[in-house]
């Protein structure tokens, strides 16, 4: 596969994991109205704002926000020229304007990119990866993440949580009317095996909705992987800079697991519970797919 | 009923015909933008060159051949107009500077000087950014070309007035398929 198909391929399955959220929000809800009738209508649009505003406060302002939550400083070209050097390097051949640039304090070797568009960009690094990487490997690093910015990936994240949010709410205050037996208002005459079915997926849904979030997440970094390669037509670069960072097994020092999907290398991995939650795709098949790509060039 | 259905398709049509349009040109203008870049990051590459053969020299002072081709390449690098002969002039100036550094490889003072390690990374990004916006330009022109080719912006193009630009080719297989430079 070269790095054109792997994007198109990419695109279009983020593109059926959304339509699956949607088609989630909407069982969901029809199982919130077929348990509670009224209700359990109301319910819905409340999740739904409430959500919007906790997700869609912090895609807007998500570069400074950010930058708080990690603990990065911004950083000027005179600080690093070498790394303003290879960034603009890859805004060239992307087409990108330049974004902002800060710096992690961290031994662990890792790096991020968030902002709501292009314009507003922001994009970090450790200390530690700096350190260790080559030119090579850090111009991967940095295609890698530009490669985010230019899919708009805080968008697809911010609708996707948006979604998930709505979903987790709708199910906590049903939950909630359940056990305080909300349900007094309907006629007791309804199918007992359509209720227990729109119970099991109310308790269901929250789960699958982290699920096919988490989905979304691992399809955009296999994306900005490909991406990454569209612009230094060089996977060797990336490979090894992932080679670097499968080795290390130092982790940054969290301060919110809110912001953990969004570095190069999943700083949570290794707490994950299965596959199924993990953020990321696993590095060692993100090595093996750049190095498919490489024996093509 | 059927004036409705009738504006409907003429505002559809009118909408197909602006985007098809508006598009096109969108284009047309991103190949412009791009090669301005590369003009850009060419002459960033022509005012570097007088300061790294003056550090060579300094160090190496047999090697007068070498400088010469360096700076006819130069020359006529920042002389050329068209997208041809621009980029065979980069061509050749980019195997000049290559020989330059052969050179610099045989004298371990100069390798060891603080003023090369600096021109060095300078260098080094330099020929990366003449190659990414090479790069830039040529995926633009394909993305152009095929919208001049295909169905249905082909029916635009002579209205937009835009045509197939021409690729941006250097005369280097080296350069076509690593854009990095290694030291």
């Amino acid at each position: 596969m070269n790095f054109r198909t792997m994007q198109a391929a990419n695109r279009r399955k983020t593109f059926g994991l959304l339509i699956g959220m949607g088609a989630l929000m909407w069982v969901v809800v029809y199982a919130a109205l077929s348990y509670f009738g009224g209700t359990g209508a109301g319910i819905v649009p409340i999740a739904v704002c409430i959500s919007l505003v906790s997700v869609w406060g912090a895609y807007y302002g998500s570069d400074k926000l950010v930058l708080t939550m990690t603990g990065a400083k911004l950083i000027q070209e005179s600080d690093n020229p070498r790394l303003f050097d290879l960034i603009q390097e890859i805004t060239i051949a992307s087409g990108l304007p330049m974004p902002k640039v800060a710096v992690v304090i961290d031994d662990a070797p890792n790096a991020f990119a968030t902002g709501r568009n292009p314009e507003h960009a922001l994009i970090a690094f450790t200390t530690g990866i700096l350190d260790a990487m080559d030119r090579d490997q850090l111009q991967g690093v940095i295609a890698h993440e530009l490669a985010h910015v230019a899919n708009r990936d805080t968008l697809v994240s911010a609708v996707a949580a948006t979604t998930a949010g709505a979903i987790a709410i709708v199910s906590d205050i049903l939950g909630r009317m359940m056990f305080f037996g909300g349900r007094r208002d309907r006629d007791s005459n309804a199918n007992p095996v359509a209720l227990i079915l729109s119970l099991l997926i109310l308790i269901l849904a929250p789960l699958a909705a982290m699920m096919l979030k988490s989905a979304i997440s691992r399809k955009r970094e296999s994306l900005a992987d490909a991406t990454a390669v569209s612009f230094t037509r060089n996977p060797a670069g990336l490979r090894s800079a992932l080679e670097v960072l499968a080795a290390d097994s130092t982790v940054v020092r969290q301060r919110s697991t809110a912001v953990a999907h969004i570095w190069i290398e999943s700083p949570l991995d290794a707490k994950s519970v299965s596959k199924m939650f993990s953020t990321h795709p696993p590095i060692q098949e993100r090595i093996a797919v750049l190095k498919s790509m490489e024996s093509l060039s | 009923m059927e004036i409705i259905i009738g504006l409907a398709a003429v505002a559809l049509i009118a909408i197909f015909f602006i985007s098809q349009y508006n598009r096109l040109i969108r284009l047309n203008i991103t190949v412009d933008e791009a090669w301005a870049q590369i003009e850009v990051q060419l002459k960033r590459r022509a005012d570097l060159i007088p300061n790294l053969v003056e550090t060579v020299k300094g160090y190496a002072t047999h090697e007068q051949s070498t400088f010469d081709a360096v700076v006819t390449a130069r020359a006529k690098a920042t002389t050329a107009t068209t997208v041809a002969d621009t980029a065979a002039a980069d061509g050749m100036l980019t195997q000049a500077l290559r020989g330059l550094l052969a050179v610099a490889e045989a004298y371990p003072d100069l390798k060891a000087s603080t003023n090369f390690l600096s021109l060095q990374e300078e260098l080094a990004t330099t020929e990366n950014k003449v190659a990414f916006s090479r790069q830039f330009y040529n995926d633009n022109v394909r993305n152009l070309n095929t919208a001049v080719k295909t169905i249905p912006s082909s029916f635009f193009a002579g209205f937009a007035k835009v045509s197939e630009r021409e690729f941006y080719e250097v005369e280097d297989p080296q350069d076509r398929n690593a854009p990095n430079v290694k030291f």
